[in-house]
């Protein structure tokens, strides 16, 4: 019989711990050196920040008593219909045609390579263009005021929902497919039974998303002169008014609040 | 109950989907409600294709090789104030997403750090750089403020959803072996959640390049102040070779960013496997 108490077990010895990998020491060197040299080219300084946020300023002032006036205000209820009918319009044009864009970039939707190259060519810049960029390009070239904000819009919702869409076109069942093809379908008739069907309800609900995007970029491109809520931003923003231009920011975001609310119910119930 | 004539089949009748009909009304209605109302001469339309085109033909036809350099030096601010942004970012982000995991720590807290994701989240970055320029000048410190605040909401929204996909087994053992709150962290979590969290940092990082270019526009520094000096002042070829410098430097730094990310993610084998995050086009300017 063995004492247990006089068995003294050897102090385990640890394996070695692994050195870090040179990829990891490459990565922290080559993040601590960009930062340093960006900070340099943008004259950073953590003295301007701490000197900057403290001292009194207007800004900081309006945010912390804004004018909820604004609310009832006329003139920024319409600028506030306004953006909600430019979101309503370009979801209804952009995210309409997004449907046959994505389909048209699908090999069984779409069966000239040529073509469908063109289109996902056209999907790939449009997506690489920001709204506020587009919005500054239509003012720029049709003018200040709502239609340009509807044609950025457009473009943007273009670019959203059918990114979404031709993803999940990506992932449907062929079968049925097959079977409408075997069946004699013609190609419309094929895409009306066999695969509008099956993206639907997704379709429908990105269709939802992308109002809720629409609303919310609308409220910004007013900046550039395209209309909608922006522009009474900007027009606070030149009078150096903060108390009602927070007002109004605040007033947005009830808005965009209960809007996401209903539209994620809605989705909810489609998908 | 008669049989039905030869040859044909008797269909099932489609059940009436009374939420879709409603639904589908609704948006009818708000479409024409919309359409009606909107103040748009709607006749502009008409001239607006032609008028894009001869703007096009301007913008890229009268391109000088001469504003290359300046615009190239703007686009590489543009990338500066996005990164010095994300690094801003995520000094604040890490350190509250631990304080917003449910795992990690109790639910009041998790609710009350989440909602000041969520009301950082919802103001557009667009509004912070109007609010930060009267405090910074139209210099590129205001885009970084802008980007950086802008981006705490989205990437404390990504890194608690990453703690809260952690495996307990780690935790287990160090509580195991008793481990302190703070060792529990730090042999427990951080070695879970680090690559991830530097893959989404990189990815802010992309979508913030593009944010910061847009944020020039309404005067925060960057190339965007310079499309938009063009666009005002109908320098139409400056403005054009902006864009495509936007587009291009955009593509260069999201390769490099790409390649380091998949590197991360899936280790030095297969770099082409792993999932990665689609860039969201409205990332930018919308978290």
């Amino acid at each position: 019989m063995t004492h247990l108490d006089t068995v003294v077990p050897d102090a385990p010895t640890l394996p070695r711990k692994p050195r870090p990998a040179l990829f990891t020491i490459a990565t922290i060197a080559a993040a601590i050196a960009l930062t340093i040299v960006t900070a340099r080219s943008v004259d950073f300084s953590f003295g301007e920040i701490i000197g900057n946020l403290s001292r009194k300023n207007s800004v900081v002032e309006g945010l912390l008593n804004p004018d909820w006036g604004q609310i009832w205000s006329r003139r920024s209820r319409s600028a506030f219909i306004e953006t909600l009918q430019l979101a309503v319009l370009g979801t209804a044009t952009g995210a309409t045609l997004a449907l046959p864009l994505a389909l048209w970039t699908t090999t069984f939707g779409n069966p000239n390579r040529w073509i469908r190259t063109v289109v996902r060519s056209f999907n790939n810049v449009n997506r690489a263009i920001p709204d506020l960029l587009w919005a500054s390009l239509f003012v720029a070239s049709v003018g200040i005021g709502a239609l340009s904000g509807l044609l950025a819009l457009f473009f943007f919702s273009l670019a959203v929902t059918t990114k979404l869409t031709s993803d999940t076109l990506d992932g449907i069942d062929m079968g049925p497919i097959e079977a409408a093809n075997a069946a004699g379908a013609s190609l419309p008739k094929m895409l009306r039974t066999a695969v509008v069907p099956q993206i639907l309800p997704a379709y429908a609900s990105f269709v939802l998303y992308n109002f809720e995007l629409n609303l919310r970029a609308s409220a910004v491109l007013g900046l550039v002169g395209a209309g909608g809520i922006g522009l009474r931003i900007e027009f606070f923003r030149g009078r150096g008014d903060w108390e009602a231009l927070w007002g109004l920011v605040f007033m947005f975001f009830i808005v965009v609040f209960v809007v996401e609310r209903l539209s994620v119910t809605l989705r909810r119930r489609l998908v | 109950m008669p049989a039905p004539p030869a040859g044909t089949v008797e269909l099932p009748r489609r059940p009436l989907d009374v939420f879709r009909w409603v639904f589908g009304a609704g948006a009818v209605v708000l479409i024409l409600w919309s359409l009606l109302r909107i103040d748009i001469k709607w006749s502009r339309l008409w001239d607006a294709p032609s008028d894009l085109w001869t703007i096009g033909t301007l913008m890229f036809g009268r391109m000088e090789s001469g504003d290359i350099g300046k615009l190239s030096g703007a686009m590489w601010e543009s990338i500066a104030i996005a990164w010095l942004g994300t690094i801003i970012a995520a000094v604040f982000a890490i350190p509250l997403s631990f304080l917003a995991a449910e795992n990690l720590v109790g639910r009041p807290v998790a609710w009350v750090t989440r909602q000041v994701f969520n009301i950082l989240r919802a103001v557009p970055e667009v509004i912070l750089a109007l609010a930060f320029i009267p405090l910074f000048g139209l210099t590129p410190m205001a885009g970084v403020m802008a980007i950086g605040v802008g981006s705490i909401g989205t990437l404390g929204k990504l890194f608690y959803e990453i703690h809260e996909g952690i495996k307990t087994g780690p935790l287990e053992a160090a509580d195991a072996v008793g481990a302190s709150r703070l060792q529990r962290m730090r042999w427990g979590v951080i070695p879970q959640v680090t690559p991830e969290m530097t893959s989404f940092l990189l990815y802010r990082f992309e979508v913030n390049i593009r944010a910061s270019a847009v944020l020039g526009l309404v005067g925060a520094g960057g190339i965007g102040s310079d499309i938009s000096q063009a666009l005002l002042f109908k320098d139409w070829g400056t403005a054009g070779l902006g864009l495509i410098i936007v587009v291009v430097g955009t593509i260069i730094v999201d390769t490099i960013s790409g390649a380091v990310r998949r590197r991360i993610v899936s280790g030095r084998q297969s770099a082409t496997t792993t999932t990665e995050p689609e860039l969201a086009i409205t990332g930018g300017v919308l978290g």
